[in-house]
């Protein structure tokens, strides 16, 4: 008769009545698989009731197969977010173990296992004896545990009996994760069940290693701080420490910029190398007329290591100018001329330009000596937004531009014939990519003017008649472009990057461009690692599961993930991602102190290391998941926006006391309907138009807050953080008041389209941005006028007359 | 696992139904030809499966361990359907089991008398004609071989009648005629033949299956409200899953059911039998 575990899988002494057990008799050795089936059916049968089952075999050996209720859990939270389960079915690990030791140290090894797995939520741990949690702080020896009726994720079975056979606790564990510690005929065993569904098989051995340390450290080292107690020994923070560096660096193949550039335009010196509308230059010529510029600039007085603004549009002058500042020895700082007059000063005083290169400025034609560059040198600065309330400048040496395209040169087969957009503002460093990425491999590179940019119909366009075969974009631009048809296109490799990707969107991409055809790739990156750290092909089969792999890092680049204290992490448990590697920048310009936070000594390896305030987490396979940002720096449509900023440019106003600003989504799973809200108090009665106004003049558009609110006070938390929560919805911009019908027809059949499309009501001379139009409403409603049979406007006419009477002029004029 | 060795060719194996029973046969161990149109056929309503989709299906089946041969064929097309069957010769050498599975379900949504003669020709060229071309060309293979399966998709649609469906039902209850003829023809030959009559099943994400929903266009009523009215009308109260189809295929497919030629299968959750 094998003992019962008393209380501890079943809720009431009622149910472990002896008489309860079925005991069968199995015609076959307990190793055979006739068992194995016989066990598994045993155990696939829905227990309608708690159940025990005593299998006899003919080789004298037994199981004992108990059957539970799933209700018999207290409240069950659903599975963990770090257990990374995808397989499906209950899965169970055993490890032998050194001792049971008694429940109370298993419950606090185990509380202390979970915070460090999920520092963010209080640790609960189910029991059938209720829910236990603890407060955490001080030594270990002063852990008490509380009982709770939090939902409990993980839970613990103990049982100090000793139990023959094979010891099943339940057909579905009670919780998503359980822990049985017991002993059986061999000794002392700690088991783990779980469904794959929930938690990987690796990530079960991994906790089950974990908390056996844990708990080795809660019996030993009682003194010990909780927060002192070690997850991983020194093995295996070694092996998690290399988990981010799947691929050894490749070779440089260069030392700077433009001594690449000077290779590829000697190899192919009559092929295209950019084509601007009409205005296209082959290799060779820009690669002369760079040098004719890096020489005026020596004799204008630039010299080595001195920057030089660019302010021009995407343009052939711009890659000329851009070029020729390398040539010159010196660093070029891209001022994208959409920006306001305020941003751009700020950038060219920040960063002490010896010059600004714009559309008027004539150089003399002189001769000169070219400047003296190599890898260390910086070959650009590009502003990024700052927590501290105003943009800085990352300084990124040449050698990091070449190693990018070695990491990436023959895993995306980038070479000659290949075409290339350039899509974004110089002042992102996507562009960095769009730019080097295609003349550093001989590929022909196509400006993509603003207007053009914003207008899906006529990239798409652009797209066929050039014959694109890279193309580069935002998920969000790529939205656009999906909402045209783009069936025929040359496009080869897709690069995202920029913000996170939902895979979703690409199931209509692949109806079209099959994997086979056509390679997606999603990239994520920061501007202080040279665009890009990591690479994941995207399959149908990741769309369809909506993955958040961002994959592994680039080879030369590699990452960690540290908790709060600088800790590395196990796979599976999110943290901050910190890259080091190939990429890394120099800094920040003239920003010692914010360069020392934020670059730190590699501490496994020689080098930086940049701590990006993303959140991610490492997979087992040392691919990684990123889980948005830590710190309230947040993306809106691709631009990486840092709300502290606003809020200080609102703060600047003397009319304002005191400010905040949120993101909301409309529709949470929608994109597109993301927009800024600014809150502001008032020291004397004003206007928020002008609030907005007096932002918009010092603000980069994307920045800009889409409404103002008055209040009386900025609503508080306990803690003295303004409470988002409580902040009201705002009101949409005041509007004449006439919702009759106009009596024009056409107009009323716009105004519906345009509340439907936005969500709000809608009249005659509404202002489209006022009502919280962006681009991609704007395709939305180019999409809703075409199916009810209307003449498309062009959203450059949108721009230009945004209300609905302007639009009805448009469209009758058409 | 019962169609070990077994070669089986699906077509419109994109999606829906066709992924399900290709991803259920492989996961009995058989090797397989994976076929679809791969592009949108004018006169359809709704987007057909695409390359990625039936390359999709293909990967999961390799997952499973199987041998894949991947054929864009358009069943419309006797030269088309000819050239998928030569070359899963040239592949396997045979092909012991046939699925005709392609199919369309509109152009429909109309009385008789509002049918176009194109609508209704693409009708009966796809759901039913496709089939026999695909009969034809393996038929004689199998007869020498003296082995074989063919199992035709059709409908409860076949069986029944359904308003605003009078091309679909006609090449339904076609595809029914065709597959008890075709049993006498080659039952000499131990050839066998046979249909399932699905009734109405769920559109399974992971699937990527359109059908309901375009069924549910077609008739101009909500997605939920059609599935609905559909529950309600199967005596089992649920839905229809692509699995329980997939599961009749692979028993008409397997030696299990070595003396079934000529039946009618009915997978409806009991809709039939009222
Ligand atoms: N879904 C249901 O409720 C249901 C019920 C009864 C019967 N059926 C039948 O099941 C079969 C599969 O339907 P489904 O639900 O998976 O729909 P589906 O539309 O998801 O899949 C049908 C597949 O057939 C392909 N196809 C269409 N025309 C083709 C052609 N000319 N040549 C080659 N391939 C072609 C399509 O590309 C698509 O991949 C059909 O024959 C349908 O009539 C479906």
């Amino acid at each position: 008769m094998p003992h019962l575990h008393d209380g501890l899988l079943l809720r009431s002494p009622a149910d472990v009545d002896p008489a309860g057990l079925w005991v069968e008799d199995v015609p076959a050795a307990s190793t055979s698989a006739a068992a194995e089936r016989r066990r598994a059916t045993e155990l696939s049968r829905p227990a309608l009731d708690s159940r025990r089952v005593l299998l006899r075999y003919d080789d004298g050996e037994t199981d004992l197969v108990v059957v539970t209720r799933r209700e018999i859990s207290v409240s069950t939270a659903a599975g963990p977010v770090w257990g990374l389960g995808d397989g499906s079915g209950p899965t169970s690990r055993l490890d032998a173990i050194d001792e049971t030791g008694d429940e109370t140290g298993w419950l606090v090894a185990l509380l202390v296992t979970l915070q460090r797995y999920d520092p963010e939520s209080a640790p609960v741990v189910g029991t059938p004896r209720g829910a236990f949690s603890a407060d955490l702080t001080g030594p270990v020896r002063a852990v008490r545990l509380v009982p709770t009726d939090q939902p409990a994720a993980v839970g613990l079975l103990f049982c100090e009996n000793r139990v023959e056979g094979e010891y099943l606790p339940c057909l579905a564990p009670p919780f998503p994760l359980t822990v049985s510690v017991y002993h059986d005929d061999r000794g002392p065993r700690l088991r783990l069940d779980h469904s794959a569904a929930l938690v990987a098989p690796e990530i079960a051995e991994q906790f089950a290693r974990h908390l056996r340390l844990v708990h080795r450290q809660v019996l030993r080292r009682r003194d010990a701080e909780v927060a002192d107690v070690l997850l991983m020994d020194d093995n295996e923070v070694l092996r998690v420490a290399e988990l981010g560096r799947p691929a050894p660096p490749p070779i440089p193949t260069a030392s700077t910029i433009h001594a690449a550039f000077q290779r590829v335009a000697l190899s192919t010196p009559d092929s295209i190398a950019v084509t601007d509308g009409t205005d296209q230059l082959s290799y060779r010529a820009l690669d002369e007329r760079s040098d004719v510029v890096a020489r005026s600039l020596r004799a204008h007085g630039v010299r080595d290591g001195d920057r030089v603004g660019v302010c021009l549009d995407r343009s052939t002058s711009f890659v000329v100018t851009a070029l020729a500042i390398l040539k010159a020895g010196a660093t070029y700082v891209p001022m994208d001329p959409a920006h306001p007059a305020d941003r751009r000063n700020y950038t060219a005083e920040d960063a002490g330009l010896t010059l600004v290169v714009t559309p008027e400025i004539v150089l003399p034609q002189e001769e000169s000596v070219l400047g003296d560059a190599d890898g260390d040198t910086a070959a650009y600065i590009i502003y990024t937004s700052g927590s501290t309330g105003r943009p800085k400048g990352v300084v990124v040496p040449h050698r990091n531009v070449i190693a990018l395209l070695d990491a990436t040169r023959d895993e995306y087969e980038l070479r000659p014939g290949d075409v290339w957009t350039w899509f974004h503002s110089s002042a992102f460093d996507f562009s960095v990519w769009e730019i080097w990425g295609c003349l550093l491999t001989g590929g022909r590179l196509v400006v993509v003017p603003h207007a053009v940019s914003r207008e899906p119909d006529a990239f798409r366009d652009l797209l066929k008649s050039e014959r694109v075969t890279v193309l580069s974009q935002t998920p969000s631009a790529f939205a656009q472009l999906l909402s045209v048809d783009h069936a025929d296109l040359a496009v080869r490799l897709v690069v995202f990057g920029g913000e996170p990707l939902d895979a979703r969107i690409l199931l209509r991409w692949f109806d079209r461009h099959p994997e086979t055809r056509c390679r997606v790739v999603n990239m994520f990156g920061i501007t202080e690692t040279t665009v890009h750290v990591t690479a994941q092909t995207v399959t149908r089969a990741d769309a369809l599961a909506g993955s958040r792999s961002v994959g592994p890092a680039l080879p030369g680049w590699h990452l960690y993930v540290l908790d709060a204290s600088g800790r590395l992490v196990p796979p599976g448990v999110a943290g901050e991602i910190c890259v080091g590697g190939a990429g890394v920048a120099a800094g920040y310009f003239r920003r010692e102190e914010l360069t020392a936070q934020r670059f730190l000594p590699d501490p496994f390896r020689p080098g930086v290391l940049y701590r990006s305030g993303d959140l991610g987490r490492l997979r087992p396979d040392g691919r990684l998941d990123h889980l948005g940002r830590i710190d309230n720096q947040v993306k809106i449509r691709g631009f990486r926006i840092e709300l502290d900023e606003i809020r200080s440019v609102l703060l600047e106003d003397p009319r304002v006391s005191a400010a905040t600003v949120v993101v909301r989504r409309d529709d949470p799973g929608d994109a597109a309907s993301a927009r800024i809200d600014g809150y502001v108090v008032l020291i004397e009665p004003a206007d928020t138009r002008e609030i907005r106004e007096r932002a918009a003049r010092i603000l980069p558009d994307h920045m800009v807050p889409s409404t103002i609110t008055a209040l009386s006070e900025l609503p508080l938390t306990v803690n003295g953080k303004i409470d988002q929560e409580r902040l009201p919805h705002p009101a949409p911009a005041p509007s004449v008041v006439d919702s009759t019908p106009t009596g024009d027809e056409l107009a009323d059949q716009l105004r519906t389209i345009w509340s439907t499309v936005l969500g709000v009501p809608v009249e005659i001379d509404d202002d489209f941005f006022e009502l919280g139009g962006n681009s991609l409403y704007a395709v939305r409603i180019g999409a809703a006028m075409r199916a009810e049979g209307l003449p498309t406007v062009r959203l450059r006419e949108l721009y230009r007359h945004p209300t609905v009477r302007g639009v009805a002029s448009a469209v009758r004029g058409s | 696992m019962r169609l070990t060795g077994k070669v089986v060719l699906v077509t419109g194996a994109a999606r829906g139904l066709g992924r399900a029973i290709a991803v259920r046969c492989a996961q009995e161990g058989a090797d397989l030809v994976l076929s679809d149109v791969c592009a949108d056929v004018g006169g359809v309503p709704y987007p057909l499966g695409s390359r990625s989709q039936l390359d999709h299906t293909a990967k999961l089946c390799r997952h499973e361990g199987s041998a894949v041969l991947v054929e864009e064929t358009d069943v419309r097309s006797g030269e088309s359907v000819r050239r998928m069957v030569a070359s899963a010769i040239d592949r396997f050498g045979q092909i012991d089991v046939v699925v005709n599975n392609a199919g369309i379900a509109a152009p429909s949504g109309r009385p008789v008398h509002g049918i176009t003669e194109d609508e209704w020709s693409l009708m009966i060229d796809v759901d039913l004609t496709g089939a026999w071309r695909v009969m034809r060309e393996v038929a004689e293979g199998m007869c020498e071989r003296r082995r074989g399966s063919i199992i035709n998709v059709a409908s409860t649609a076949g069986l029944v009648g359904y308003r605003h469906f009078a091309g679909y039902v006609a090449a339904k209850h076609g595809i029914v005629g065709l597959t008890k003829a075709a049993a006498l023809d080659y039952a000499p030959m131990k050839v066998r033949v046979n249909a399932v009559c699905p009734g109405s099943v769920r559109d399974v994400p992971e699937f990527e299956g359109a059908m309901l929903a375009e069924i549910a266009r077609a008739l101009e009523v909500p997605v939920h409200e059609h599935e609905k009215t559909f529950v309600e009308a199967q005596p089992m109260n649920a839905l229809i899953e692509p699995d329980d189809v997939a599961a009749a295929v692979v028993y008409l497919a397997s030696d299990d059911a070595k003396q079934v030629t000529g039946s009618m299968l009915t997978v409806d959750g009991g809709f039939s039998a009222r």
